[in-house]
C-alpha cells in the first residue's frame, strides 16, 4: 500500500530528511489531536443520536395527546374552527431564539423556545362554548411545540456535528493513510538514497586506491627497469674489465624495491 | 453562521388542517406585514397539488431567512420526499412531525434514516 | 284544544320526527361503539342506523369524514322536514337554520376581512345555514359592500340592523360579532316562540321557552367564564348576554361584574341546576377550568342537561318543538360518535366513556 501513496518530490539531502523527519513528527501530533477530536464529537454524536432517537418518540406521543386535544375541541365547539385559526393568526407567540453552544471548538445552535407576551390571537376563539377547551388545547399545544424545538435543536446539533466528524475523519484519516505514509516513504527514500550515495563514495575510494597501486606498481617497474638497464651497462663495463664481479660471492644484491 | 442564525425565530408549518390548527393554536402562526402578507404555514389537504407544497417548502427553507424551523407532517413530506430528503443545511430545521391521522412511523423520517445508516442497521 | 287542529297541517311532520328520534343511537349501541377497534368496525355498527350515507366511505375513513357522512343525514331529513311543513311550523324550521347561517356568516365575512377566495369557503359553510343569497356574499370584496348591499338582503338582516354597522364588522372580532348575532337570533327566536299567535299558549310556547332560556344561560356562563384574561371588556361582553333566561336580569347583571370564577359560581347560584353543575366540577373552589381530566367538564354538564332537556321534549304532543330536540340530539349523537372514532383512531381508549348518552 505505502508504494501506491507515493513520496514527496524532494532531494535525498540530509537536510530534506531533517525537514521530513520533523514534519512525521507533526503529522504523528496532528493525527493523534484530531483522533480525539473525532473521537469526542463522535461521542457527543452519539448522545445526540439517541436522544434524538428518543425524543422523535416521545414527540409521536406528544403529538398524540396535542391532537386528541382537538378532538376535544371539536367536540365541545361542535363545529370546525380551523378555518378561523388560520384567519385570526398574526402574530407569533411563540418564538424562538438561537443560542450557541461550543462542542470541542465547533458551534452548535441551540434553540430555545420563548413566548411574546401579550399576544394572543386566540383569546376569544370558542368565545360562544368550548372556550376552555380551546384554551387547554392551547396549552397541550404548546408544550408540544416545545419538544419539537427540542427537538430541532438536536437535529440541527446532528446535521453539523455529522458534517464536522466527516471533516475530521476526513482528515484524520488523510493523515493516518495519506500524509504519514508519504512521509515515511520519503524517509525511507531519502535514507536509502544517501546509503547509496555513501556506497558510490566507498567504491569510488576503493577504485581510487585501487589505481593508485597500480599506478606506483607501474611507476616501481619503470625504476626496475631503469635499473636493470643501468646494471647491465655496468656488467659490460666490467665484462671489459678483466675483474669479472663474483655473482655468487659475498657481495649483495641491491636490494629490490617494489 | 451564526448571524444568520439569531434572526430566526419563527416556526414554519406545512401540514394537514389539524395539525395546522393545533400548532396555530400554540401560537406559531405568524403573517407578515402587508403588502406582502406571508403566512408561515399552509394546509394541505387532499386537492393540494405537490407543486405548491414545494413551493411553500423551497420558500420555507431557502427564501425566508427569518424561520427556525420547519415543521412537516410525515405524510405531507413523503409526497416531496425528494426535497426534504436533499434538504441538508443545518438552517432552518427541518422536523417531521406525525399527524391526528397518521401515526410516526421512525422508518421514513430523513434525519431518521441518516442515524440508522450511521449505525449500520 | 290546541291539538285539535295541529295535526292538520303539523302532524305528519311531528311524526316523521318521533321515527327519526327512535332511529338515534342508544345507550347499547354506544357500549357497542366502545368496543370497536378500528373505524371499520365503528362504521359498520352504525350500519344500521345511517346505512347507505356510510357506504360511500373508503375504509378506514377519516373521522372527519365519518362526522361529515352523519351530518349529512341530518341535513336530508331536515331537509324533509322542511319540505313538509307549512305554516307556524314551517317558520319554525327557518329560526333552527338561522343558527347555522350566523356561523357561515361569521365564516364569509372572516374570509372577506383577509381578502381570501371566499368561493372556497362556501364548501366549508354548513349546509343547514344555507340560504339562497349566501353565494352572493361572495361577490363581495371589501366589508362595506359586503354590510351595506348583501347582507341587507339575507334573512339575518335584522340581526345585523340592530347592533352592528359596517365599521363594527371590520373592527370587532369576529367572535364579538358572532356571539352579538347569536345573541339577537336567542332573543328573535324567543320572541317569536312567545309571541306567534299559532304558538302562543301551545305546548311549544312552554317548551321552547325553556329550552332557549337554558341555551342563553349557558352562553352568558360560557361567555363569562371564556373572556377571563381576554381583552372583552366588561361592558361589551354585557352586550352579549341574551336579555333572557333564568338568570336574567339579576343573575346576568352579576355575570357581567364579575371577574373571578367565584363570583360567577356566586350569580349562578339563583338557579340551583346551575349551581349544581358548578359544585360537580368543582369550579367553586377555584380549582381553574380543569375538571375534563378527571371527569367532567362544564360544558359536558351543560350538554348533559340539554339532552336531558330535549329528551324530555318529545313526552309533549302537538308541537313542532320536537324538531328543536331532536336535531339537538343527533348533533350530539354526531359528536358522540365523531369522539369515540376519534378516540380509538387515536388510541385513547381511556376516555372514550367521555360521550353523553340519554337513551
Amino acid at each position: 500500500m505505502s508504494g501506491s501513496v507515493g513520496r514527496e518530490p524532494v532531494f535525498p539531502t540530509r537536510q530534506s530528511l531533517g525537514l521530513m523527519k520533523s514534519k512525521l513528527k507533526g503529522a504523528e501530533i496532528g493525527h493523534g489531536l484530531l483522533k480525539r477530536k473525532s473521537e469526542a464529537l463522535t461521542k457527543r454524536f452519539r448522545d445526540i443520536t439517541r436522544r434524538i432517537d428518543e425524543a422523535k418518540q416521545k414527540m409521536g406521543r406528544v403529538m398524540q395527546i396535542a391532537a386528541f386535544s382537538l378532538a376535544e375541541v371539536s367536540y365541545a365547539v361542535g363545529g370546525d374552527i380551523g378555518y378561523q385559526i388560520q384567519e385570526s393568526a398574526k402574530q407569533a407567540r411563540f418564538r424562538v431564539r438561537a443560542k450557541q453552544e461550543n462542542v470541542s471548538g465547533v458551534l452548535l445552535p441551540h434553540f430555545e423556545s420563548y413566548t411574546e407576551e401579550g399576544i394572543n390571537d386566540f383569546g376569544l376563539t370558542g368565545l360562544g362554548k368550548g372556550g376552555q377547551q380551546v384554551q387547554r388545547s392551547r396549552e397541550t399545544y404548546a408544550r408540544a411545540v416545545e419538544t419539537l424545538v427540542e427537538l430541532a435543536s438536536l437535529q440541527t446539533a446532528f446535521v453539523i456535528l455529522d458534517e464536522v466528524i466527516k471533516v475530521v475523519n476526513r482528515r484524520v484519516n488523510a493523515i493516518e493513510h495519506v500524509i504519514i505514509p508519504r512521509t515515511e516513504n520519503t524517509i525511507k527514500y531519502i535514507i536509502s538514497e544517501l546509503d547509496e550515495v555513501d556506497r558510490e563514495e566507498f567504491y569510488r575510494l576503493k577504485k581510487v586506491s585501487n589505481k593508485k597501486h597500480r599506478d606506483t606498481a607501474a611507476a616501481d617497474a619503470e625504476i626496475e627497469a631503469a635499473r636493470a638497464t643501468e646494471g647491465e651497462k655496468n656488467a659490460l663495463e666490467e665484462e671489459e674489465t678483466p675483474e669479472a664481479p663474483d655473482v655468487l660471492g659475498e657481495q649483495e644484491d641491491a636490494d629490490v624495491i617494489f | 453562521m451564526a448571524a444568520s442564525a439569531k434572526d430566526r425565530q419563527f416556526l414554519a408549518v406545512i401540514g394537514d388542517e389539524d395539525s395546522v390548527t393545533g400548532l396555530l393554536l400554540a401560537g406559531v402562526g405568524h403573517v407578515t406585514d402587508p403588502p406582502d402578507s406571508q403566512r408561515n404555514f399552509l394546509v394541505v389537504d387532499s386537492k393540494t397539488e405537490t407543486s405548491t407544497i414545494e413551493k411553500a417548502f423551497e420558500n420555507f427553507t431557502q427564501e425566508r431567512k427569518d424561520i427556525a424551523i420547519v415543521l412537516i407532517n410525515q405524510h405531507v413530506a413523503e409526497r416531496i420526499r425528494h426535497s426534504v430528503d436533499s434538504f441538508a443545511d443545518p438552517f432552518p430545521a427541518v422536523l417531521e412531525i406525525p399527524s391526528k391521522d397518521h401515526p410516526y412511523d421512525p422508518e421514513k423520517d430523513s434525519v431518521l434514516k441518516r442515524v440508522r445508516r450511521l449505525f449500520g442497521e | 284544544m290546541e291539538g285539535l287542529f295541529f295535526n292538520v297541517n303539523s302532524g305528519y311532520v311531528e311524526g316523521i320526527v318521533r321515527g327519526y328520534r327512535n332511529s338515534l343511537l342508544t345507550g347499547q349501541h354506544y357500549s357497542n361503539l366502545t368496543q370497536c377497534e378500528t373505524i371499520d368496525d365503528v362504521k359498520l355498527q352504525l350500519a344500521p342506523a345511517y346505512g347507505d350515507f356510510l357506504a360511500a366511505l373508503p375504509p378506514n375513513p377519516s373521522t372527519s369524514a365519518l362526522a361529515g357522512k352523519m351530518t349529512d343525514k341530518l341535513v336530508a331529513e331536515f331537509r324533509y322536514l322542511m319540505a313538509q311543513a307549512t305554516g307556524s311550523t314551517a317558520k319554525f324550521l327557518e329560526y333552527l337554520t338561522y343558527g347555522y347561517m350566523i356561523d357561515n356568516i361569521a365564516l364569509l365575512i372572516t374570509g372577506t376581512l383577509h381578502e381570501r377566495d371566499t368561493r372556497e369557503l362556501l364548501e366549508r359553510c354548513h349546509p343547514l345555514g344555507w340560504f339562497e343569497t349566501l353565494p352572493v356574499l361572495c361577490v363581495a370584496t371589501n366589508i362595506e359592500e359586503l354590510y351595506n348591499s348583501v347582507l341587507v338582503e339575507t334573512p339575518l338582516a335584522a340581526y345585523f340592523k340592530s347592533s352592528l354597522s359596517h365599521q363594527d364588522l371590520d373592527e370587532l372580532n369576529i367572535e364579538i360579532v358572532r356571539n352579538t348575532l347569536y345573541k339577537n337570533y336567542l332573543e328573535d327566536f324567543y320572541n317569536f316562540v312567545n309571541t306567534h299567535p299559532d304558538l302562543q299558549g301551545t305546548p311549544t310556547q312552554e317548551v321552547m321557552s325553556e329550552l332557549l332560556e337554558f341555551e342563553a344561560d349557558r352562553r352568558a356562563i360560557n361567555i363569562t367564564l371564556n373572556s377571563f384574561g381576554t381583552e372583552l371588556s366588561k361592558q361589551e361582553r354585557r352586550k352579549l348576554y341574551p336579555e333572557f333566561g333564568k338568570l336574567y336580569p339579576e343573575g346576568s347583571l352579576m355575570l357581567s361584574r364579575a371577574e373571578d370564577l367565584e363570583s360567577v359560581s356566586l350569580a349562578v347560584s339563583i338557579s340551583a341546576d346551575y349551581k349544581a353543575f358548578f359544585d360537580a366540577v368543582g369550579l367553586t373552589q377555584g380549582s381553574g377550568f380543569g375538571g375534563a381530566s378527571e371527569g367532567k367538564s362544564l360544558e359536558d354538564m351543560f350538554y348533559q342537561k340539554e339532552m336531558e332537556l330535549s329528551k324530555v321534549v318529545f313526552t309533549r304532543q302537538f308541537t313542532p318543538s320536537v324538531v328543536y330536540a331532536w336535531m339537538r340530539l343527533k348533533e350530539q349523537e354526531i359528536r358522540n360518535v365523531t369522539w369515540i372514532a376519534e378516540c380509538i383512531a387515536q388510541h385513547q381508549k381511556e376516555r372514550i366513556g367521555n360521550f353523553i348518552s340519554v337513551f
